[in-house]
């Protein structure tokens, strides 16, 4: 099921979480450059814990700091039914 | 013993990542009133991942729950294993006092925000866990029907009642914050006002209020000196009461001279060893 947690605020990030045939994850951030790599394996890291590889998940980033996104990233998957 | 606990929303990373910066003795990670109702997942999830990987060591922390009918004991079974000082717990009874007692072994502070609250303070400050109370004046003067005022008149019972039952049970009696944050001359008013009916320390919802609060709860350099003369003389009278500068000085005014010079000790304001 489609969900998502976070903000825009600076700071913050929003996870969006759906249904995929395949593991796709995205981020659109305005750090890319310097932290793309490491944002993609801080969200992997909480996807490989889970044994989830058949999902999209979207991290619209905003300055966020790896906490932050693991935390969005738990409650986006918790809110999709992903993980309890 | 703090003087200022500054108020963080919980689902707020900027805010929360950088607590430590703003100088207050102590803060209170929100979950309660400045988070949304559907947001109450993610500030605890925040506040748990924040906790477990970045908690600063220069800060006492504590975490404001919801209330127990919503998600409490959610967020306590979550929180327990985490590097927190205590729970600071919202329209706080007695009976809800027990049942997070029962919950967890971590020291509580309870927000005394309710009429009967109010009448009860006493009996909350005197369970086992509570270290500090503080008076919750905005959801009480809704309670009343009372108009909030910066003045504060609407709560002068429940000042001195809180106050009162927190000296009674030896714990920290913190006031109500002060809610308009760009009136410096009001707040100051506001801690002289709490200062004076006898609170230890107050809450803050900016952190530009921490400044006002800091230097009001501590002793003043002229109330060091007079407490540093009392405790001298006193250790060289004969007899348990005498005179200074024409005021008699007993027993009760030695030992507040003593607290008063301890407090000023534990803010680095006072380094002899007169006390001992």
């Amino acid at each position: 099921m489609k969900a998502k947690a976070g903000s825009f605020e600076s700071g913050d990030c929003i996870v969006t979480v759906e249904d995929a045939k395949d593991l796709i994850v995205e981020i659109e951030s305005t750090v890319f450059a310097q932290f793309g790599e490491q944002i993609d394996r801080t969200i992997k890291q909480v996807l490989t814990e889970y044994k989830i590889n058949n999902i999209k998940l979207i991290c619209q980033d905003k300055g966020a700091l790896d906490y932050t996104i693991i935390a969005r990233t738990k409650v986006a998957l918790k809110r999709g039914g992903y993980i309890e | 013993m703090n003087r200022s606990y500054l108020f963080i929303p919980g689902n707020s990373p900027a805010m929360v990542q950088t607590l430590d910066v703003f100088e207050s003795d102590a803060v209170i990670l929100d979950l309660e009133d400045s988070v949304d109702v559907r947001d109450k997942d993610a500030a605890l999830e925040l506040i748990h991942q924040f906790l477990r990987r970045l908690r600063p060591h220069n800060i006492e922390i504590y975490v404001r729950l919801n209330d127990l009918e919503t998600t409490l004991k959610e967020e306590v079974k979550r929180l327990n294993n985490t590097d927190i000082n205590g729970y600071v717990i919202p329209k706080a009874t007695h009976h809800l006092i027990n049942e997070v007692e029962a919950l967890t072994d971590k020291p509580l502070i309870a927000l005394i925000e309710s009429p009967r609250s109010v009448l009860n303070a006493l009996e909350i400050a005197d369970c086992k866990s509570v270290i500090g109370i503080i008076l919750g004046g905005e959801d009480l003067s809704t309670s009343l029907g009372a108009n909030r005022t910066k003045e504060g008149l609407e709560l002068f019972t429940a000042r001195q009642l809180v106050v009162l039952a927190a000296r009674a049970s030896n714990i920290e009696a913190i006031d109500t914050p002060f809610t308009d944050p760009i009136d410096e001359l009001g707040l100051m008013q506001d801690c002289q006002t709490a200062k004076g009916f006898g609170f230890t320390g107050k809450t803050a919802i900016h952190p530009n209020q921490i400044e006002a609060i800091n230097q009001t709860f501590v002793p003043s350099k002229e109330a060091i000196n007079d407490a540093l003369r009392i405790v001298i003389k006193a250790k060289t009278a004969t007899k348990g009461a005498f005179s200074l500068d024409g005021k008699m000085i007993d027993k009760p005014i030695i030992e507040r001279a003593k607290s008063l010079l301890k407090l000023a000790q534990n803010y680095g304001l006072y380094g002899g060893d007169d006390l001992e």
